[in-house]
This record gives structure tokens, C-alpha cells and sequence, in this order.
């Protein structure tokens, strides 16, 4: 608005108008290029946060930290998973309970996934219902352990 | 099994004292009183069952069975019945007409088949039976090759129906036939079977919802009706979940009978196994027979999805409070019967616990720690579905959201202790999961409104750049008007 | 021409002093003589009278946007199935003004139909596909159907549920042709099925074989531009083509500078609409699950509700097809020389006709 204003005063001779010309043209390429390159720049400086890579595994934890028999609640995406090292490998499954929505727990006495909330109990690796009152076993997650670290790989 | 309780009451009496909350006391006072201690429902005595008799003798082996060679071209009906045997599990497993109905089965002739001489008895009676079929099924050597429990015979005659034929001799209470068929028996594993677990609700109320048949025995007939509208009934009924309960799962079948009062925490936690414990830890278990049990805030046959309103009644309709809600006269000692609590609105906190007594403050600050975290999982939810109608990812707030859920829920089951600092323990995480959601989908709007910002201010920026460059158009044009003007083009 | 172009202030700072841009531009033309070149470019003249609402201007800068953003989403993105979703959600959540070049891309993607679609129709009610103009139509109509190959072949990218079905249903469309259906089946999929084979075709289409089509397409387009100069919508040009009749405009700056002003309106509708409206992401895709309503983007909607209503699956495929067809050699089936509208009554009817039955369809499919 200030600058249309300002117009009729700088056009009354023509040097300085075609001066004023080039300094609004030169405003008008500074300021449009900066606002296309500030956020072109932005998106190409890597993220700040450490989460995820973007790939389709999200890694959620080391062998160190669920040794054998033992299960870890770890957040993969939007739904948190549970880890479980069992005998027959490292098995993962949704955490969400079919039940009422509770996060399942591992009980490290029982050997097997429960639901703190109505005590449903799931099979650790199988996911399966064992007893209590969901309606139906927690949906298994591929799991796959690449020497040291567990990874969930989205399907 | 009373002495170990008497001790564990005294032993908890000791530690309550030491304690020496008020709240406590009181209660105790009422759980510990003279009245409530003896058992209000003494098991009546039970009429002995008959001995189970000997299996019908007759001549001729299993493999013989002339009886279907003629029967099954006699007319309809006789056709019918030797098919429904056929196919049923007796038929496949060579347990022949004359087994239960006498005769001879090697001969095809009628008067020597069907002769009093060979034993023939015809089409036994309603007293009888029972004892047929228990003849052969209480014996463990006949039932051990297909695994069958053989207590049948003798739990039958416990139950209301058997006591009811030993009593009265009467003859319209359900007897086995009438639940498992008599020629076509299936197994119970069956599931076109009428005892498959599946079909028991229709098969009881065939008999249960008969109001002429009831009327007798003063029976309503409403169960059927009430119990298909419950959770369990919806849940076995509708969505085919053979883990529901149906009538036998807490009447037992063929010992059948109401649970006692005193039974009914062992009944629903047979499947509620957690919530068991918790009641076992509340003051209401410790009040013994007189303590509310199950049915006084969840019903019997018309369990439903429970909520926060089971804590109070609205505040419009104020409970009548009357002393015999849970007082039986003359003594006023303290009684809670079912009758009292079937109507679903009876059915509150505050129906015994009215506002001016001691307790009212605890159950209050109990409603009032649920219904926090469940305001702030609202809060917190309704912020988040903000955030994602934004466009916005909310992914972490979603995971916050279901530890707040799963609090809380702990919290719900948790009322079942009437402890209130273990309740507050859940609902305070809930409420501090919520928060957490409700700071995360925060960030997500302030991100979003971050945005609208920007947005405000680069189309500033675009308009102004129009402006200009509008300007400097018209001003070339102006200029080139003059330049034409000055020489004209050719 | 000369005097006309004077006294503009180009670059601006040179108009002032000998500066440095002078210098580099004395420098450059002593070496490569590019004046004349731009000169060949930049200085043509434009009827007064021509009416272009900047619709073709627009859609090339749209263009223009999608090189830009695509080439800074295919620097995150990852064409497999195990990963494309979730650097999608990466781009969108976790990289700073992901959401803004992702949604920018997906608007300007559905803005470039739209505002192509708008340029047809402009040229066809002002009978500029005519003599001499026929082959820019039909280089348009190829533009046209790399434009919607493009939207087809993005749509998938995402790898979500409407992502998969759009594109299972899709191909399932082209397989339906006639004679090469089956064909056309396998080699959009690359299988049977849609898999990871498919998304890594249909990412190679979208991000190399495309742009270099359209970039081509695009350049021989406006070459014919260039050569034929911007029909009069009154006046029919003469044979042989001859100096623009009527009044004119230099092209530069005068038109370029317009054309820019439409562009930066452009642009802020996309700031606003990827801000307003950024591109969502539904669940991820799951060949083992159907959505209830699987519905095409809205420029196949049309297609789609006419599939729907034609029993016969053959004729159904065949109609769009023969309409392209048509609409493609629409300069050589139109032979009435006559430019001005209310001159040709019938073609003007069947053009309104044609636009309200898309539309109608359109609004019919977004509707059922």
C-alpha cells in the first residue's frame, strides 16, 4: 500500500522514477526469492529431531535391552508395540489390547503379554488370547533383528 | 473354612484400629456386627437323590437292533423317530431302542419283541427317566471310554428341577430329554445342538419364558428378554462369543439353581478373574454375607456396560431412602437383597451410602477422581482431533492418549477395591498422560496456527509484489504511450 | 518495434549506471551475441485484443512448481513398499516445510489440470485451435494426457489405502480396453498385481520419463506459439500468415509482466490452500483390505461415474477414448473457418453440451 502511494512523487522526473522502478523491481525479486528459497532451504538441511529415518523400519531397541524372556513396550509410529525375546526369536505385536484399548505389559513371571487393565493375557509368541476377556489376539509386526538391534518393519 | 475367616477379620480388625481412621470404624462397626457375621442364607437342606438303578437288561447284544428294521416304514412319526435315533450320537454308537424302551431287539416280530415276557416297557415315564439315562451315564465304567463326567445322575437331583420331582413328584420340571432330546441326542460339542452353549439361552427359555408354565411356581418370565439385552446376552447372542456366559455358566446345568448371594463373587469371577480380586480387597468383600456382592450395582440378568453413573443417582431424582433398602427388620441388621436392587436406577453408590453419612465423602472424591481423568482424556482427545482435522500428524499425542486410556481404565476396574488411594494412583496418571497429549496436540495447533501466520504474511508479501508490479506494468505502458506519441510508428 | 522497447528499465540497475550486470551482460554478448537471440524470444507483439486470461501461463508455471517441489520430495522419498509411507510421514511430520512442499505439490498438481482444462476450453470458444494453429492443438492434447499421467502415476506414491485402490482400480480400468487391454494391464503393474514393482514403475514414469515427455512436449508447444504469435479472437488470421493485424503489445515486458502478476496470484492461492488444506495421508496400504468407497481424484471422476453406468464394460472403456479422439482431431472435423461465436451456433452448442455433461458427471460421481 505505501509504495503505491508513494508513486506519484518519484515519476515526476525520469531519472529518479526509473531509479525508483529498479529499487521496487529489486525489491520484488529480493523479497519473492527469499520466501521460495527460505523454505526450500529448511527442507533440505537434515531434520533436527532423531527420530526415524523415514524408512520402513524403525528401530526399537537392542538385543542388549530385551534379553531372552523378557518384553519392552517401544512406540513404532502411531501405535506403540510391544517386543518380546521369546524362545522361538524376538516376536513383536500391536500393544493395543482388542479389549477396551489398554497398553499391554509383559509379565516377566507368567511368561506371557497381559493387560494390566482386566487382566486378559495374550500368548508371547503367538499373540494369542490365553485367557481373560478380549475378543481376539494382539495382530503380530514384523520383527526382524539385524546383529545386535531390533527393528519393526512396517508390512 | 469360617475359623480361617474369623481370624483373617480379627487380624484386619487389629490392623484397621491401628490405623484408627473414622471412616474405617464405622464401617467396621456395621461389617462386624453380631447379625452380619451369622450366615443369613443357611443351605436348606437337600432331599436325597434315588440310588442310580441298573441299566434295562435285555437279550441280544448292541449290534442288535431289529426294532428300526420295522419302525422305520411304520408311519411318519415312527419314521421320524427311528431317523432322529439314527443320526443321533446313541444311534451312532450302538446303544439301540431296547437300551431305554425294553424288548427283545433281536426279533422283528411284535409279539415277541415288544412282550412283557421280553421286557418291553414302552415309552417310559417322566419319573423314570431320569433314572434311565442315569443308569448307564453315572456309571464311570460305561462313560470312561468316551470321556464323560458321570456326576450328572447325581447333581441332577440337587438341583431345583430334581428337588422339585423328588418333592412334588412333579413331573413338568425339566428332566434330561427335555434339554438333550431324547431319541435325536447330540453332543454338547455339537453346534446344531440344543445344549451347545450357543443355544442354551433359547433352550432354557423354552420352559423359563413360558408364563403359563411358570405361573405355579411364581417364576417371572422375563429372564430370556432381560438377559439377551445384557452384555453377556449381546455378546453370546449376537456376536456368537461362545466365552459369554449363557444361563448354565452361572446356574450350572444340570445341578441348576439361582446362585446364593453368598456364591455369586465366585460365579462372575470365574471369567472376571482380576475384578474378583479387586472386590476381594475392598471393604465390601470384608462385609461378608451382608456386603454388596455383584449384583448390587451391576444386576443379575441385565448386566450392562457400566459407567460413571453407577456412582450417583441424578441429581433430580434423589434415591427415597428407606431402611430397608439395606436393613431387614425386625432387627435392622445389615441385608442387602436382589429384589431391592432390580431396578436398574436402585442400582448407585448412593443408594446405600446417602449424603450425610461418613463414607459419602469417600465415594464422592471416588466419582470425582474417574470423572477428572475422564474430563481430561476429553479435553485431551477433542484438542487432538482438533490438531488431525488441521491436517496436522498426531501420532504422539495418540500414544499419550492411550496410556491416558489405559490409566484410566485401570482406574475403572480399580473402584471394584473402594480404596480410593489406589484408584487416585491410576486416575492421576490418566489425568497426567492427558495433559500430555493435550501439551502435544497443543504444539501441533500452535504449529498450525504458525502457519496460518506465515501464510498471512507471504500473501502480504505476494499482494505487495502484485502492487509492484502492477505499478511498474503501468508505467512502462505510460511510457510507451508517450514514445508513441512523440514518433508515431510508421 | 525498437522505440518501443527503450525506455524499459531492463535489468534495472543497468538502466542507472554501467554497472556490474552490465558489464557481465557486455561480456556475455561479446561472446555469444545472445541480444539478438532473446531479441527473436522476448520481442514479438501481441494483439491488444487477445484474450488469453493467462490460462496456458499458468499451467506452465505450475509446471514449473511441480519440477521444483517434486525434485525436493524425491530427495526424502523412497519407492518401496516396505518404505514409502512411512518417508512420507517423514517428509510431512519431521522435515522443516515438508508439509508445505508436499501440499504445495499435491495443489499444484490439481491446479495444473484444472487451469489446463481452462486454457482448452478458452481456446476452443475462441476457435484458436483453427488455421494455422492445428498442430499446437494436437502437441495440447498430448500435454493433456501427460498432465493426467502425471496425476495418475503420483497418486500412488504415497503407498496409502486410497493410494493402492485408486491405483488398483485404475489399471483394472485399462485392462478393460479391448485387444491390448490384458497388455496394458501387465505393463502398468509390471504383474499381475500391484506391488512394489508397480510402485517403482510408476515412480520412474513420474519422476523421469514425464517430465522429460512434458518438458519436450511443452517446448514444441510454444515454439508453435512463437512462430504463429497469439490468435486475435475477432478478426481470423489471414493466409498467408502475415504481421499481426489491429493493435499490439510488445510481449516483453509488457505481457511477461502481466503473466507474472497471475503467477504470484497463483502462487498465494497455493500458500493458502497447502496451509489451509495440507495433502493428508490415510491409512497405509493394505492389498488385504478393500475401503469401502474407492474413488478416483476428481479428473477421473467423470470417467469413473460414466463406467459406472454403462453396462456394457467395453463400450464404457471406449467412450472416453473416442471422445479424446475426437477432441484431438477436433481443427480437421471443424472445417468452418469462421472464428467469431455467434457465427458457429453448432459448435458453440455442442462445446457448452460436452463442458455440462463432464461437470455434471464430475459433481455425479463426487456425489454417489
Amino acid at each position: 500500500m505505501a509504495t503505491s502511494q508513494a508513486a506519484p512523487r518519484g515519476s515526476s522526473d525520469g531519472v529518479p522514477r526509473r531509479r525508483f522502478l529498479g529499487l521496487l523491481l529489486g525489491f520484488s525479486v529480493v523479497s519473492l526469492g527469499a520466501m521460495v528459497a527460505a523454505p526450500i532451504v529448511a527442507f533440505l538441511l537434515p531434520p533436527k529431531s532423531t527420530g526415524a529415518a523415514g524408512g520402513g523400519k524403525t528401530l526399537v531397541g537392542t538385543v542388549a535391552d530385551i534379553p531372552l524372556g523378557q518384553g519392552k513396550v517401544v512406540p513404532v509410529g502411531s501405535t506403540p508395540a510391544i517386543i518380546i525375546n521369546t524362545e522361538q526369536g524376538v516376536k513383536g505385536f500391536n500393544a493395543i489390547c482388542p479389549h477396551l484399548g489398554c497398553i499391554v505389559a509383559w509379565d516377566q513371571g507368567a511368561g506371557n503379554i497381559v493387560c494390566p487393565c482386566h487382566d486378559g493375557r495374550f500368548n508371547a509368541s503367538t499373540g494369542a488370547v490365553v485367557s481373560g476377556p478380549p475378543p481376539s489376539g494382539l495382530p503380530p509386526l514384523d520383527v526382524s533383528v539385524e546383529g545386535e538391534e531390533i527393528y519393526v518393519v512396517s508390512a | 473354612m469360617r475359623i480361617p475367616t474369623d481370624a483373617r477379620r480379627r487380624l484386619r480388625r487389629a490392623r484397621l484400629i491401628l490405623l484408627g481412621a473414622p471412616i474405617v470404624l464405622v464401617a467396621l462397626l456395621v461389617g462386624g456386627s453380631p447379625a452380619a457375621a451369622q450366615d443369613p442364607e443357611p443351605t436348606p437342606s437337600l432331599i436325597p437323590g434315588p440310588p442310580a438303578p441298573t441299566p434295562i437288561a435285555h437279550p441280544g447284544g448292541s449290534g442288535d437292533n431289529q426294532c428300526a428294521a420295522c419302525h422305520v416304514s411304520l408311519d411318519d412319526k415312527q419314521q421320524a423317530i427311528t431317523q432322529a435315533w439314527q443320526e443321533g450320537i446313541h444311534g451312532k454308537g450302538g446303544i439301540g431302542c431296547a437300551d431305554c424302551h425294553g424288548g427283545d431287539p433281536r426279533s422283528d416280530q411284535i409279539t415277541v419283541a415288544m412282550s412283557e415276557e421280553a421286557g418291553f416297557i414302552g415309552i417310559p415315564s417322566r419319573d423314570d427317566t431320569v433314572g434311565i439315562c442315569g443308569s448307564c451315564h453315572s456309571d464311570p465304567e460305561r462313560m470312561g471310554q468316551y470321556g464323560l463326567p458321570t456326576d450328572q445322575y447325581s447333581k441332577y437331583w440337587t438341583s431345583v428341577h430334581g428337588q422339585r420331582l423328588l418333592e412334588a413328584d412333579d413331573t413338568k420340571v425339566a428332566i434330561c430329554i427335555d434339554c438333550h432330546g431324547s431319541h435325536a441326542v447330540k453332543k454338547a460339542s455339537d453346534p446344531t445342538s440344543d445344549v451347545y452353549p450357543l443355544n442354551v439361552p433359547q433352550l432354557c427359555s423354552r420352559c423359563h419364558s413360558d408364563p403359563t408354565l411358570m405361573e405355579s411356581y411364581g417364576i417371572p418370565t422375563d429372564q430370556y428378554a432381560t438377559y439377551e439385552q445384557s452384555v453377556h446376552g449381546q455378546a453370546l447372542i449376537g456376536n456368537q462369543d461362545v466365552r459369554a456366559p449363557s444361563c448354565t455358566s452361572c446356574h450350572g446345568s444340570h445341578a441348576a439353581q439361582p446362585p446364593r448371594s453368598s456364591e455369586v463373587v465366585d460365579v462372575c469371577g470365574k471369567c472376571h478373574t482380576a475384578t474378583q480380586d479387586l472386590y476381594l480387597e475392598s471393604r465390601h468383600a470384608e462385609l461378608e454375607t451382608a456386603a454388596p456382592k455383584c449384583w448390587t450395582c451391576h444386576g443379575t440378568h441385565d448386566v450392562a456396560k457400566s459407567s460413571e453413573a453407577l456412582f450417583f443417582h441424578p441429581e433430580d431424582d434423589p434415591p427415597d431412602y428407606e431402611c430397608t433398602t439395606c436393613h431387614e427388620p425386625p432387627d435392622m441388621t445389615l441385608k442387602l437383597n436382589v429384589e431391592q436392587f432390580d431396578n436398574e436406577a436402585d442400582r448407585r453408590c448412593d443408594t446405600c451410602h446417602h449424603p450425610e453419612s461418613l463414607i459419602y465423602p469417600q465415594v464422592e472424591a471416588i466419582a470425582g477422581a474417574l470423572a477428572g481423568a475422564s474430563s481430561a482424556q476429553e479435553t485431551a482427545a477433542e484438542k487432538v482431533e482438533r490438531a488431525r482435522s488441521l491436517g496436522m500428524l498426531v501420532d504422539d499425542a495418540e500414544n499419550a492418549l492411550a496410556e491416558a486410556l489405559t490409566a484410566y481404565v485401570q482406574g475403572q476396574a480399580a473402584v471394584h477395591t473402594t480404596l480410593l488411594t489406589t484408584i487416585s494412583g491410576h486416575t492421576d496418571e490418566s489425568v497426567a498422560k492427558a495433559n500430555r497429549a493435550e501439551e502435544l496436540a497443543q504444539g501441533k495447533l500452535d504449529e498450525s496456527d504458525f502457519r496460518r501466520m506465515a501464510m498471512i504474511v507471504v500473501i502480504g508479501l505476494l499482494l505487495a509484489n502484485v502492487v509492484i508490479l502492477y505499478y511498474v506494468l503501468r508505467r512502462i505502458e505510460h511510457g510507451q504511450d508517450q514514445g508513441q506519441d512523440a514518433e508515431p510508428s510508421p | 518495434m525498437a522505440v518501443d522497447d527503450m525506455p524499459v528499465p531492463t535489468p534495472p540497475v543497468s538502466s542507472a549506471r554501467p554497472g556490474t550486470l552490465q558489464r557481465v551482460d557486455d561480456w556475455v554478448e561479446e561472446r555469444l551475441g545472445w541480444h539478438q537471440l532473446a531479441g527473436v524470444l522476448l520481442h514479438v507483439r501481441v494483439p491488444i485484443r487477445a484474450k488469453t486470461f493467462f490460462f496456458g501461463g499458468i499451467t506452465l508455471f505450475l509446471f514449473g512448481v511441480q519440477i521444483a517441489t517434486g525434485t525436493l520430495l524425491a530427495l526424502y522419498y523412497k519407492p518401496t513398499p516396505e518404505a514409502a509411507y512411512d518417508s512420507v510421514i517423514f517428509i510431512t511430520s519431521d522435515l522443516d516445510f515438508g508439509w508445505l512442499i508436499r501440499s504445495v505439490h499435491h495443489w499444484a498438481a490439481n491446479l495444473m489440470i484444472l487451469f489446463l482444462v481452462l486454457h482448452m476450453i478458452r481456446i476452443f470458444f475462441q476457435a484458436a485451435y483453427k488455421y494455422p494453429r492445428e498442430l499446437t492443438w494436437i502437441v495440447g492434447m498430448g500435454l493433456l494426457g501427460v498432465t493426467m499421467l502425471f496425476g495418475f502415476t503420483g497418486y500412488l506414491l504415497p503407498w496409502d489405502q486410497r493410494a493402492y485402490w485408486a491405483t488398483v482400480v485404475g489399471t483394472e480400468i485399462a485392462g478393460g480396453i479391448p485387444i491390448i487391454g490384458d497388455f496394458a494391464l501387465e505393463v502398468l503393474r509390471g504383474g499381475a498385481d500391484v506391488t512394489e514393482a508397480t510402485l517403482s514403475r510408476f515412480f520412474g514414469i513420474h519422476v523421469l520419463v514425464l517430465p522429460l515427455m512434458l518438458g519436450a512436449i511443452v517446448a514444441v508447444h510454444l515454439v508453435f506459439v512463437h512462430q504463429q504469435g497469439l490468435a486475435d479472437p475477432k478478426e481470423a488470421d489471414p493466409r498467408p500468415p502475415a504481421v499481426p493485424t489491429g493493435r499490439t503489445k510488445p510481449f516483453f515486458p509488457n505481457y511477461i509482466l502481466e503473466e507474472v502478476i497471475a503467477w504470484l496470484f497463483l502462487l498465494a492461492i497455493l500458500v493458502v490452500m497447502a496451509s489451509i488444506w495440507p495433502a493428508g495421508l490415510e491409512e497405509e496400504a493394505n492389498p488385504l483390505v478393500t475401503p469401502e468407497h474407492t474413488k478416483p481424484e476428481w479428473y477421473f471422476l467423470g470417467v469413473y461415474e460414466l463406467l459406472k453406468h454403462i453396462p456394457i464394460k467395453v463400450v464404457g472403456i471406449l467412450t472416453p477414448v473416442v471422445f479424446l479422439a475426437i477432441l484431438a482431431l477436433l481443427p480437421f472435423l471443424d472445417r468452418n473457418p469462421e472464428i467469431r461465436a455467434r457465427k458457429r451456433p453448432v459448435a458453440i452448442f455442442l462445446g457448452i453440451v460436452t463442458i455440462a455433461v463432464l461437470i455434471g458427471l464430475t459433481i455425479w460421481g463426487y456425489v454417489s
